[in-house]
C-alpha cells in the first residue's frame, strides 16, 4: 500500500506477539462475550441512533469526552472543527506502541461498537467516506474488520470504508504519518501548519480519531449524556480501556469506569513495584504515589503523570527503573523515523548517554541537556514523549542513578516506596 | 504590533544554519547545526526573519502570525 523503504526496526509487538487476556466491561466489552457478530450486537443495543452534528458535539461537550490515543483533546471541539462540508473520517486503529494492545482488542472483539460510532460521526457530518487504519502485523485483525464491515453492508448501511494497514513502528500511528499513508506516501509523520480537522486528507476537513474514541461516541449518541454518566464520575463520566502489562508475560485489556481505584487494577505485589503509567512516552510513578491513585485523567495529571493511552506497565520484579529506562529509550531511539535532525542525532545520544550511566560512567546533566534539545523540536512528539520518560526516571529515582554511579545496582533487593 | 513566530519545518530543515547566520537575535544552532528558535519575532526583526525564510535552501521556515493551536 505504501512504499516499504525505511531504516525502521518493526516494533516489538512483532517479535513478542503475546495476546492479551481481553475481560468483559462495563460499557464498550459489555458483549463480548456474544461474541463479534452484527445481530448479537444489534440484539443486544437495538440499531444504532444517527442524532445531528450539533446534538453530537453537545452530548460530546457534556461529557468532556477526550480522544483515546494518548494526547486527550476535547472531542467535541475537533467535531465542531470538522463539521464543514465534504468531511472525511479516519478510524485510527494502528496502535504503533507495541505495549498497547486496548484497539486491537477493541477492534477484534467489539467492532460494531466502534463501527456504530463511526457511522453516527460520519452521519452527522453528511459523509459516507470513512478510513479505517489498522495494524499490518495483525491480519486477524483486518480480517474482523473486513467481515464485520460486510455484514453492515448486507443489513443496507451504505459506508463507503476504505481500509489501510498501518506500518509496524511506533510513529506509524501519529495522526499526520496516518494521514501520509492516506495519501499513499510513506507512513512517517510530517509538519503539519493545520489541524486535520481544518485541512487534513486531500484537503478535506478530517475528522481523524483513535478508535476507542469512536467507540465511546457510539456509545453517547446511544445513551445520550446522562446514560453515559451512569459510569464513572461526575467530573469525568464514562469509561477508559487500559492495557496491563502490554510488554510483560501476562499482558490484559480492560475496561473500567473512571474513578477505580488502581489497587482494583492490580495485584498487592505489583501496587508496590514502580509503574510506567502513559506507555512508553510516559511517566515513571513511585508505589507511594500509586497507593491512593485513581484511574482518572486529573488524578493521574495531579501526580505528575498522563493516562496517556491507558498503557499501565508496573516494573518487573528485581528490575531496574534505570535499566528499564536504558532499554527502551534505546528501542524509542530506533524508532525515530530520522526525519528531523534533533531527534535524528537527540535521540541515539540520549541513549548512548543512559547506556553510560546503567555502566556508572556518564553524566545526568548531559542527559537533562539533551531532553531540553529534543522537546517540541519535531514534526510529531517522538522526542518530546522520550524525553518525558527519561526525565521522570530521574525525578523519581536519582537514588538509583547514584548506585549505578558507585558500581552497584540495588534494583534487585530494592523495595521501592 | 503583533507579534510573528518563526516555524521550522523539522523534517525539511537539513541544518544549513543560513536562519542564524541571518538572525542571530532570534535563532541559534544547536550541537548538531539545528536551529533553536528563542524568541518571538517581533517589529525590529521582521524584515530580517523574512529574509532568512527567503534564503534557507531548503524551505524550511515559516513565519507564523497565530498563537499556539490545538491538536
Amino acid at each position: 500500500m505504501t512504499a516499504m523503504t525505511s531504516v525502521l526496526r518493526p516494533s516489538a509487538r512483532n517479535e513478542v506477539g503475546l495476546a492479551p487476556m481481553v475481560s468483559q466491561g462495563p460499557a464498550l466489552l459489555a458483549g463480548i462475550a456474544q461474541g463479534p457478530g452484527l445481530v448479537a450486537h444489534r440484539d443486544r443495543l437495538g440499531p444504532a441512533p444517527r442524532p445531528s452534528a450539533a446534538a453530537l458535539v453537545e452530548m460530546a461537550a457534556d461529557v468532556d469526552l477526550r480522544g483515546r490515543g494518548g494526547a486527550g483533546f476535547p472531542f467535541a471541539v475537533k467535531l465542531a472543527a470538522a463539521a464543514r462540508r465534504r468531511a472525511v473520517v479516519v478510524v485510527n486503529a494502528s496502535e504503533g506502541e507495541p505495549a498497547s494492545h486496548k484497539d486491537a482488542a477493541l477492534m477484534t472483539c467489539a467492532p460494531h461498537v466502534v463501527l456504530d460510532g463511526a457511522a453516527a460521526v460520519a452521519c452527522a457530518l453528511g459523509t459516507r467516506q470513512v478510513h479505517i487504519v489498522v495494524p499490518c502485523e495483525l491480519p486477524s485483525l483486518r480480517l474482523v474488520v473486513q467481515r464485520a464491515l460486510h455484514e453492515r453492508a448486507s443489513a443496507g448501511e451504505r459506508l463507503d470504508v476504505t481500509l489501510h494497514e498501518a506500518q509496524p513502528w511506533f510513529v506509524a500511528g501519529q495522526a499526520q504519518a496516518v494521514l501520509q499513508l492516506l495519501a499513499g506516501r510513506e507512513n512517517l509523520p510530517v509538519t503539519t501548519w493545520q489541524p486535520a480537522a481544518v485541512r487534513g486528507h486531500r484537503g478535506r476537513p478530517t475528522l481523524l480519531s483513535n478508535a476507542e474514541t469512536f467507540a465511546h461516541l457510539g456509545h453517547l449518541a446511544r445513551l445520550g449524556s446522562a446514560g453515559y454518566a451512569a459510569q464513572g464520575t461526575a467530573d469525568e463520566p464514562g469509561t477508559t480501556l487500559l492495557t496491563l502489562r502490554g510488554d510483560g508475560w501476562d499482558p490484559q485489556v480492560r475496561e473500567v469506569a473512571f474513578g477505580t481505584p488502581l489497587a482494583d487494577v492490580f495485584t498487592g505485589a505489583e501496587m508496590i513495584r514502580p509503574h510506567l503509567l502513559g506507555g512508553y512516552h510516559g511517566t515513571w510513578l513511585r508505589p507511594a504515589q500509586l497507593r491512593d491513585l485513581t484511574v482518572s485523567r486529573t488524578a493521574i495529571a495531579a501526580a505528575g503523570a498522563t493516562l496517556g493511552a491507558g498503557v499501565m506497565l508496573p516494573l518487573a520484579p528485581g528490575a531496574c527503573p534505570l535499566v528499564r529506562t536504558a532499554e527502551l529509550v534505546d528501542y524509542l531511539s530506533g524508532q525515530s523515523a530520522g526525519r528531523c535532525g534533533p531527534c535524528r542525532n537527540g535521540l541515539p545520544a540520549m541513549a548512548g548517554e543512559l547506556r553510560a550511566l546503567v555502566q556508572g560512567q556518564g553524566s545526568v546533566g548531559r542527559v537533562e541537556e539533551l531532553c531540553g534539545l529534543v522537546v517540541r523540536r519535531g514534526a510529531c512528539a517522538h522526542p518530546d514523549g522520550t524525553a518525558r520518560l527519561v526525565a521522570s526516571m530521574l525525578a523519581r529515582f536519582p537514588e538509583e542513578v547514584v548506585s549505578h554511579s558507585l558500581g552497584r545496582c540495588r534494583a534487585r533487593d530494592q523495595v521501592f516506596a | 504590533m503583533s507579534e510573528h513566530q518563526l516555524r521550522v519545518d523539522w523534517p525539511a530543515c537539513q541544518g544549513h544554519g543560513l536562519c542564524a547566520e541571518i538572525l542571530p537575535e532570534v535563532v541559534s544552532l544547536d550541537e548538531w547545526g539545528y536551529p533553536i528558535v528563542h524568541k518571538f519575532v517581533n517589529g525590529d526583526v521582521l524584515a530580517m526573519a523574512k529574509s532568512a525564510v527567503r534564503a534557507c535552501p531548503t524551505l524550511a521556515l515559516r513565519l507564523t502570525r497565530t498563537a499556539p493551536r490545538p491538536g
